[in-house]
C-alpha cells in the first residue's frame, strides 16, 4: 500500500493540446461514381491552378514593360457573400497607377486602391493586351513571346504501357529498372483545353518534372512547332498562417510509419518498447517526464501487413482466417494501450486494409474494437491534414513521393517534398500513374494553405529540414523511415518545430517473430 | 459499361446517327439503309436532311434545345463533358466562375431534354 501512495504523490500529468482534424476534403463518402470521369479532375486542377498562376504572374515579371494591359476584370470576394465586379485599368505593374472602378449592379464607382489590399481576389485576363500576354496553346503564334499555362505531360518511353503486352516485337522493348522509368530521351509536353505543344529548350529539365503538374511558361513558338521555353514559373509555396510559436512550452508529436505488424521483418518487441515509452511505462521519472510531454502520436501508414499469400482470392481455411486477422488484433491491442493515454491518429498506407486509390479512406473502426472505445483514437484519411495548437500538419503515407521517385529524380526525398509544395499539389502524378478517385468537381490534393509541418511516411531513411518560402513561409519537412527496418520514430517539438529521432533496438536472434508460431 | 443506357431503342437511335456504322442484324428495310447512306459524312448537328425525310424513327428528341445543349457540351472551356450530367457540369462551371449561359440552366431544369451528354453510355 505504501508503494501506491508514493506513486500517486508524484503523479506526472500528460500535457494537453487542442486537436482539429481538417480531413473533410479527402472524404469520398458523398461522391457518386458515374463512369468515364477521369479527365474531370485534370480540368478542375488546371482551372484552379491557372486562375492562381494568372494572379501570381505579376510578381514573376513585374518590370517587364511589355506587361502593360489595358483592362483586367477582377471579381472581388469581400467578406461574406458580397461579390463585386471590379474593373481596373493598370498602367504599370508595380501597383502604382491603378485606377479602380467598381461595378455594382450596373453603377460604376471609383474606389481607392487600398480597398484591394486586404481582400482576397482571383482574376481573369481579357485578351486585350499589347506585348507579353497570355495565350492558349491553340492561339500560339510563331515567334511571338507569350505566357502559356497548362498541365505538363512527360512522354517517357520506358514507362510501362499495357499495350506493350500486345506488341509483336517483344525483343524491341528495352529492359527497365523496376524502380525508375527515366530515360534521357524523355520530353515534356504542355497541354490545356485547346491542345498540346511539345516543349523545347534547355530551361525545362524533364528529369525534374512529372505528368500532372501545372506551370506557367514564358517562351515562343518555333518554326518546328515546338514551344521554346525561356522561363518557367511555378506557383510556389501557398500562403501560410502565422503559427505563433514564441510563447510555448515543449510539447512533442511522435511520428511512426511502417510498423508492419504481422510481417516477417517486424520485431514485436521494438514496437512494444515504443508503446511503453510513449505511455510512460519505461524508465525513471525523468524518462516519464519526457514521455508526459508527448501530446500526439501519428501512425503514418503501413501499420499492419497481412501475409500476401493469403490474399490470392482463394477460400481461406479456418486457421488461415485467424492468421489474417491476427496482425490487426495485435495492432489493436497496442493502439489501445497508446490511446488510453494520448491522442493517436492512424493513417492507412499502401499495405493496409483500406482502399487502393488516393485519398485512402480511414481504416474501418470495426478493425479496432479495443481502441475505438477511446475518444483519443482517430482513424484518418491518407493524406491527412490536422491542426495541433494552431500548428498545421499535412502528410501522407508515402505513395505520392514513391511515385515521384519512379518518374523523376532528385537529391533526396525532401527535395521531392519541396517540389510538391512548390507545385501546390500533393500528388501531381495522380491519376496518371498513382491511383486516385476520379473527382469531378474538385482536386482535393491541391494545397491551399501551406502547412507548418509536412511529413511523408514509409521512406527508406530519416531526413528533415526547414523549407523557406518567398513570403516568409517556414515548413518543417520530415521524411519518416520505416519502423520495421530502422527502429526509428520521429519526434517533433511544437515549440520550435525541431525534430529528433527515437531509436528502439532489440536483439532479434533469440526472439521468435510473429509467424514462427 | 456501367452507364449503358437501359433504353435499347434510344441507344440504337444513337448508332444511326454515327455515320457509317451499320449493324448487320439491322431490322430496317433496305430503303432506310439507303437513307442512312445519304447521311454519311454529314454533320450531325444539322438535322434538316434527316427531318425532311419524315420517317418517324429518325425523328428523336434532337431539336433546337438539344443543339444549344450540344454546343454547351462541346465548349471545352467548361471541361470535358463525359462523366458528368449536363446540369452538374453547368453547376461546376458556375462555381468556378466561368459564367455559363443562364438559359442552359433553364433548359436543363425545366424542359424535357437529355440530362447527359451525347456520348454518355456510348464510350
Amino acid at each position: 500500500m505504501t508503494a501506491m501512495e508514493i506513486d500517486t504523490e508524484k503523479n506526472i500529468q500528460r500535457k494537453h493540446s487542442t486537436y482539429q482534424s481538417l480531413d473533410k476534403t479527402f472524404d469520398i463518402q458523398n461522391e457518386i461514381y458515374r463512369g468515364q470521369q477521369y479527365s474531370q479532375i485534370y480540368f478542375a486542377r488546371l482551372h484552379t491552378m491557372r486562375t492562381l498562376l494568372y494572379s501570381l504572374v505579376t510578381h514573376w515579371k513585374p518590370s517587364c514593360p511589355c506587361l502593360l494591359m489595358t483592362f483586367i476584370s477582377v471579381i472581388l470576394e469581400v467578406s461574406g457573400n458580397l461579390e463585386v465586379m471590379v474593373v481596373f485599368r493598370v498602367l504599370d505593374f508595380n501597383g502604382i497607377g491603378c485606377e479602380v472602378y467598381v461595378v455594382d449592379r450596373g453603377h460604376l464607382y471609383m474606389v481607392l486602391v487600398n480597398f484591394i489590399s486586404g481582400a482576397f481576389f482571383k482574376f481573369f485576363f481579357s485578351p486585350i493586351c499589347n506585348g507579353l500576354g497570355f495565350c492558349t496553346v491553340l492561339g500560339l503564334e510563331e515567334g511571338k513571346e507569350c505566357i502559356i499555362v497548362g498541365t505538363l505531360f512527360k512522354h517517357m518511353q520506358l514507362k510501362p504501357c499495357v499495350l506493350d503486352e500486345y506488341s509483336k516485337e517483344r525483343s524491341a522493348v528495352p529492359l527497365v529498372k523496376p524502380h525508375n522509368f527515366m530515360h534521357p530521351d524523355d520530353h515534356l509536353v504542355l497541354e490545356d483545353e485547346s491542345g498540346r505543344v511539345k516543349l523545347g529548350g534547355t530551361v525545362l529539365s524533364p528529369s525534374t518534372y512529372v505528368t500532372g503538374g501545372v506551370v506557367a511558361l514564358h517562351g515562343k513558338e518555333t518554326t518546328a512547332g515546338d514551344f521554346l521555353v525561356l522561363d518557367v514559373f511555378e506557383a510556389g509555396l501557398a500562403p501560410q498562417i502565422e503559427p505563433q510559436l514564441k510563447s510555448r512550452e515543449d510539447k512533442y508529436v511522435v511520428f511512426i510509419s511502417g510498423v508492419s505488424v504481422g510481417s516477417s521483418t517486424s520485431n514485436p518487441l521494438q514496437f512494444q518498447l515504443l508503446v511503453d515509452h510513449i505511455t510512460g511505462h519505461l524508465g525513471d521519472e525523468q524518462e516519464q517526464g519526457i514521455a508526459a510531454e508527448i501530446v500526439h502520436v501519428v501512425f503514418a501508414g503501413n501499420s499492419v501487413e497481412i501475409p500476401l499469400g493469403l490474399l490470392n482470392g482463394q477460400n481461406l481455411a479456418s486457421k488461415d482466417q485467424s492468421r489474417v486477422s491476427e496482425a490487426v488484433q495485435v495492432l489493436d491491442i497496442l493502439l489501445s494501450q497508446i490511446a488510453a493515454g494520448v491522442s493517436v491518429d492512424i493513417m492507412p498506407g499502401s499495405n493496409d486494409p483500406a482502399n487502393f486509390a488516393l485519398p485512402q479512406q480511414p481504416l474501418n473502426r470495426c478493425l479496432f474494437p479495443g481502441s475505438r472505445t477511446f475518444n483519443t483514437f482517430n482513424s484518418c484519411t491518407n493524406p491527412h491534414c490536422f491542426e495541433l495548437d494552431g500548428v498545421r500538419f499535412l502528410g501522407t503515407s508515402g505513395q505520392n513521393i514513391d511515385d515521384l521517385k519512379k518518374y523523376s529524380e532528385a537529391r533526396d526525398e525532401l527535395e521531392f517534398m519541396e517540389r510538391t509544395l512548390k507545385w501546390r499539389h500533393l500528388a501531381p502524378t495522380a491519376p496518371n500513374t498513382l491511383g486516385c478517385y476520379p473527382f469531378t468537381d474538385r482536386d482535393p490534393f491541391l494545397i491551399e494553405s501551406c502547412p507548418h509541418v509536412y511529413f511523408v511516411g514509409n521512406q527508406d531513411k530519416y531526413g528533415t529540414r526547414i523549407l523557406e518560402g518567398s513570403e516568409g513561409q517556414m515548413v518543417r519537412l520530415i521524411s519518416i523511415p520505416k519502423f520495421c527496418n530502422t527502429g526509428l520514430a520521429v519526434v517533433l517539438n511544437l515549440r520550435n518545430l525541431e525534430c529528433h529521432t527515437l531509436s528502439f533496438g532489440a536483439q532479434p536472434s533469440t526472439l521468435k517473430t510473429f509467424n514462427d508460431a | 459499361m456501367a452507364t449503358a443506357s437501359s433504353n435499347i431503342k434510344g441507344f440504337y437511335k444513337q448508332k444511326k446517327k454515327e455515320s457509317g456504322i451499320r449493324k448487320p442484324t439491322s431490322t430496317k428495310s433496305d430503303k432506310s439503309s439507303l437513307l442512312h447512306a445519304t447521311t454519311l459524312g454529314s454533320d450531325f448537328t444539322q438535322p434538316s436532311a434527316l427531318v425532311s425525310h419524315g420517317s418517324p424513327d429518325l425523328k428523336d428528341d434532337y431539336d433546337k434545345n438539344e443543339d444549344v445543349l450540344r454546343q454547351f457540351d462541346m465548349n471545352s472551356a467548361y471541361g470535358p463533358c463525359l462523366g458528368m450530367s449536363r446540369l452538374a457540369r453547368w453547376e461546376r462551371a458556375q462555381r468556378l466562375g466561368l459564367n455559363p449561359p443562364k438559359e442552359i440552366e433553364g433548359l436543363l431544369k425545366g424542359k424535357e431534354v437529355r440530362s447527359e451528354c451525347l456520348w454518355d453510355g456510348c464510350i
